[in-house]
């Protein structure tokens, strides 16, 4: 699954760790997130959406 | 990197309770010197048993809190360790049923289960945790 959390992240101006913090997750989560190692569960995916207050389609999206 | 509270809590129960098995184990082996009686040797030959229910105790209460990607690695490690301590006992046995090793004593062999499954856990668990971490 490709998503945008990087992206998005950076915008915000924010760290993995401050992510991290925020999704109640730890840093190494945010990064195999972020670099597509692990996909994250359906809870914390919508969690992502929240916090960026985006549909989750338009964060994660299927490999093409 | 600040280490989370779940970690946190999981050190503030695994060095009290590994302290206190180091403490029991000693005491235990010393005790039983001057100790008769089937009951009275089961139950000091056991003390220290009770700090590693603590270990596991910790251990169990970590995997549960912690986020969804530490619990994952984890439990693969548990079970990658666990095949590969089963597997490698396994084969010791065979090789020891053949008569190709000395046989050593069982209590030794007995005793050694629990810490190389935990050593074994501990080897998988850098390796997991080194595929995750790559490409950062």
């Amino acid at each position: 699954m490709n998503n945008r959390v990087r992206e998005l992240r950076t915008e915000l101006g924010w760290s993995q760790a401050d992510l991290g913090e925020r999704l109640d997750v730890s840093r190494q989560t945010v990064n195999a997130i972020e670099t597509g190692k692990y996909d994250p569960s359906l809870p914390l995916a919508f969690k992502i959406a929240r916090l960026f207050s985006l549909p989750i389609e338009s964060i994660f999206t299927p490999e093409a | 990197m600040a280490m989370r509270a779940v970690h946190k809590r999981y050190l503030r129960e695994f060095f009290p309770a590994m302290a206190g098995y180091v403490v029991l184990i000693f005491a235990s082996v010393s005790w039983l010197k001057t100790l008769d009686g089937t009951l009275a040797r089961t139950v000091v030959t056991l003390l220290p048993v009770i700090p590693i229910a603590f270990v596991i105790r910790a251990m169990i209460r970590v995997i549960r809190d912690q986020d969804e990607l530490e619990r994952r690695i984890d439990l693969e490690a548990i079970a990658i360790a666990g095949a590969l301590g089963g597997f490698g006992f396994f084969s010791y046995g065979l090789l020891l049923n053949a008569k190709v090793l000395a046989a050593p004593e069982p209590a030794a062999v007995a005793i050694w289960v629990f810490p190389i499954l935990m050593g074994l856990f501990g080897i998988t668990k850098c390796g997991i945790r080194l595929y995750y971490r790559t490409h950062e």
